[in-house]
């Protein structure tokens, strides 16, 4: 069984920032169930890479690796017939999941109140840029809108240099993580005082506290890769073209090491003299000697390393749930395993694949009003 | 009443867990961090604060701690210091959250690591910096963010298990794994495409053409992109038509324009143009302008304005937190998200004080 077994959620969200919440959920063995529509298509389903045909709904595997072990069904929310049906999941859920723009919950009559009124101890989980309060509530942002607001861009880079972005939309990726954090913690507390919640889970401000630390300084300065704190913290070239190692020495210990292991005479450790050293191995046979003396290093990845590395593959980092467009593909796994309720990564849902399962076996709804409801558009 | 409150928490802080304490803390939950690692007085205030923070004088205290505890955070970035899986091998209803830097029987087992290590190995430092720099790592210490999230998030997982079953349980966390989670692109591209992503520094490259994320203004700096949005392009060009400086981006179709398939030295020209505009105003006014006409720009934020917004403060996030020690306060991020079950970490860095003159939790 896994940690969430019995749990249910019914998931409004998509792309990315609600998706890989309700991901980790899905993957300890909560029910979800995405509601989604071919009238307002996750975005995630047009986002690359394919396995072939772009325009294929069921084809990306940016959409696949976000949404393992799901169910979806498809309901058209502009429609009041719709709606209607996505209260009745709302009355089956323990947690409702959203990430739409400003007033889009309340416009369809699906807010926190009216969601009360349906299940009074329900759990209302929402995601946005900015959050549901404040001046910038509302706030319409792209991927890296959270970046700038944070502080995040502007400290990312060495000293007098230009902000620097992330490479990724790093918003969508470190909010989901808080989302998840504050739902379990809302089922805690459901569970001790029968009370729901609305929990109200901004980008901008888990982008501001993954680097709190740096706000503890009065000032807080960008230093590129340095750390004052350490004898050795930096990234060093290897044998190749654009290879680098990164080595970090906390120790007096360490450094003695280092300097052994390279061949730096005593008490010569200096940038340059470790980056002329480092040239000339290959970073994975530097790696295990560093790591075989007891010096912290680490290869730069690149993608394909990462997808072929083995410490990734033997910790079972990737999964290949059988999925009927993508195949045996490689989902990511949660990071963690747990002794008796262990995760399972299956693959993502085909759209609307489970309507007649969810509205049918498990609503009890009647099965040829749902036919007719799929072919007037309803739920489509 | 907080989300967490009454659950007890040991955290072994060996910067892997130290996040997820802080998280836990937050929440409501009573956590006692011992610290292996040594104080970073740099950092301590905003990672431990709402913590009791203990030195490990003794391994009998902590071992007693930890059978007290729900659930115990026990980072093993510097190796077993405490033996705590096998004190806890009576405790069927512990929550025991083991963490190491990577899988506790794979190839990499028991490697030494740090932050600045494990974000290497992410692929993240791969694509982060400029073209003809070293790669760059993410500010602050954000592999053992990533890791100290997800081993609350397994905690919480375990509590959940716990209210179903009766049992508690061991989880294992991978420090490795952990970072490497957040980096969504760079092994699904390659899988996919055969592209190896490189650095691009601050540039987005969508097809066979790439355009700016970073523009100079007159006071600082904004992020905006020429992507293929018509309505948005249409937006700003329209301003800068009435500012007298749009130039020949008047005359484009923006519907029938794809900016991804144009030719290189098109886009710097567009750029150019755009760019001069950026230079000639204010961040205010410019955030201003996006917010009322739909650009898509963002203000780039330096800390001060980070810890002067007008919406964070309505929002609370940055709270006053007092050293115990030394008297001074500084303002700290402190809640994670909204709720209603949410009065707030103590907002204090308590002095550490020796693991067997703790007395705060008694017998259990």
């Amino acid at each position: 069984m896994g940690a969430l077994d019995g749990l249910k959620i019914a998931d409004f969200s998509w792309v990315g920032a609600g998706p890989r919440a309700t991901k980790d959920l899905a993957d300890n063995g909560a029910t979800v169930i995405k509601i989604e529509s071919h009238k307002r298509l996750d975005l995630g389903r047009r986002s690359p890479p394919f396995a072939g045909d772009p325009s294929d709904v069921d084809g990306s595997a940016f959409f696949a690796q976000t949404n393992t072990s799901k169910k979806s069904v498809t309901i058209n929310l502009g429609d009041r017939r719709g709606v209607e049906i996505a209260k009745k999941l709302v009355g089956w859920a323990d947690v409702v999941v959203e990430n739409f723009g400003p007033g889009f919950m309340e416009r369809i009559g699906l807010d926190y109140a009216a969601l009360k009124a349906i299940k009074s101890d329900i759990i209302l989980a929402s995601v946005s840029v900015a959050g549901k309060t404040g001046p910038m509530a509302g706030f319409r942002g792209y991927g890296n809108s959270a970046a700038a607001h944070s502080g995040h861009a502007a400290l990312t880079g060495y000293p007098n240099s230009d902000p620097h972005m992330p490479p990724l939309a790093y918003g969508d990726v470190v909010a989901p993580m808080f989302l998840t954090v504050a739902i379990l913690g809302a089922l805690e507390f459901r569970s001790r005082t029968g009370q729901g919640q609305h929990l109200d889970v901004s980008q901008i401000e888990p982008m501001v506290q993954v680097i709190g630390d740096l706000y503890a300084q009065d000032n807080p300065l960008k230093n590129g890769n340095d750390d004052p704190a350490f004898l050795v913290h930096g990234v060093f070239p290897t044998f190749g073209e654009d290879q680098w190692i990164a080595i970090a020495v906390e120790t007096d210990v360490q450094a003695r090491a280092l300097e052994s292991a390279l061949g730096i005479a005593a008490d010569q450790l200096s940038p340059a003299a470790i980056a002329s050293a480092t040239a000339t191995f290959d970073k994975f046979a530097l790696f295990d000697r560093l790591s075989a003396v007891g010096v912290p290093a680490g290869p730069v990845l690149d993608g394909r390393e990462i997808k072929d590395n083995a410490e990734l593959i033997a910790a079972g980092h990737f999964q290949n749930p059988d999925h009927a467009i993508l195949g045996k593909a490689n989902m990511p796994a949660p990071p963690y395993r747990l002794s008796r309720t262990p995760w399972s990564v299956g693959p993502s849902p085909l759209l609307g694949a489970n309507n007649r399962e969810v509205f049918v076996e498990m609503l009890g709804l009647d099965g040829s009003e749902i036919e007719s409801l799929i072919a007037e558009g309803t739920l489509a | 009443m907080n989300l967490l409150e009454g659950i007890r928490v040991l955290e072994i802080a060996d910067g892997l867990t130290d996040f997820g304490g802080r998280m836990l803390s937050e929440m409501g939950a009573d956590v006692v961090s011992v610290s292996v690692s040594g104080s970073r007085p740099e950092a301590d205030i905003a990672i431990h604060h709402g913590k009791t923070r203990i030195n490990a004088d003794s391994r009998d205290a902590i071992v007693a701690l930890a059978r007290q505890a729900d659930i115990v955070l026990d980072g093993q970035r510097l190796g077993d210091k405490f033996g705590l899986a096998e004190a806890l091998s009576g405790n069927p209803e512990t929550i025991h959250v083991l963490v190491t830097p990577f899988s506790s029987e794979g190839p990499y087992a028991r490697r030494p690591a740090t932050d600045l290590t494990l974000f290497a190995l992410s692929g993240l430092m791969h694509v982060t910096g400029d073209p003809q720099s070293p790669p760059l790592k993410f500010p602050g210490r954000q592999a053992y963010v990533l890791t100290g999230i997800q081993a609350a998030t397994a905690a919480l997982l375990a509590l959940y298990a716990r209210r179903a079953t009766g049992h508690g349980q061991q989880a294992s966390l991978s420090a490795f794994q952990s970072a490497t989670l957040a980096n969504y692109r760079e092994a699904v591209m390659y899988e996919w495409t055969g592209r190896i992503g490189r650095r691009q520094g601050n540039m987005l490259v969508r097809g066979k053409s790439g355009v700016r994320q970073i523009w100079p203004c007159k006071d600082g700096h904004v992020t905006w992109s020429m992507i293929d949005n018509p309505s948005m392009m249409r937006a700003l060009v329209s301003v800068m038509a009435d500012q007298g400086c749009s130039g020949e981006l008047s005359d484009i179709d923006w519907d029938n324009t794809l900016v991804a398939d144009t030719p290189q030295e098109t886009i710097e020209r567009w750029q150019a143009i755009v760019g001069a505009f950026f230079a000639e105003n204010t961040r205010q006014q410019l955030g201003a302008w996006s917010l009322e006409k739909g650009w898509g720009l963002s203000v780039i934020a330096e800390p001060r304005d980070v810890r002067e917004s007008e919406h964070l403060k309505v929002r609370g996030l940055f709270v006053p937190v007092t050293d115990e020690q030394t008297g001074k306060v500084i303002n700290l991020p402190g809640p994670m998200f909204h709720c209603d079950a949410m009065d707030g970490s103590e907002r204090v860095l308590k002095a550490p004080i020796p693991a067997s003159q703790f007395e705060g939790w008694g017998g259990r």
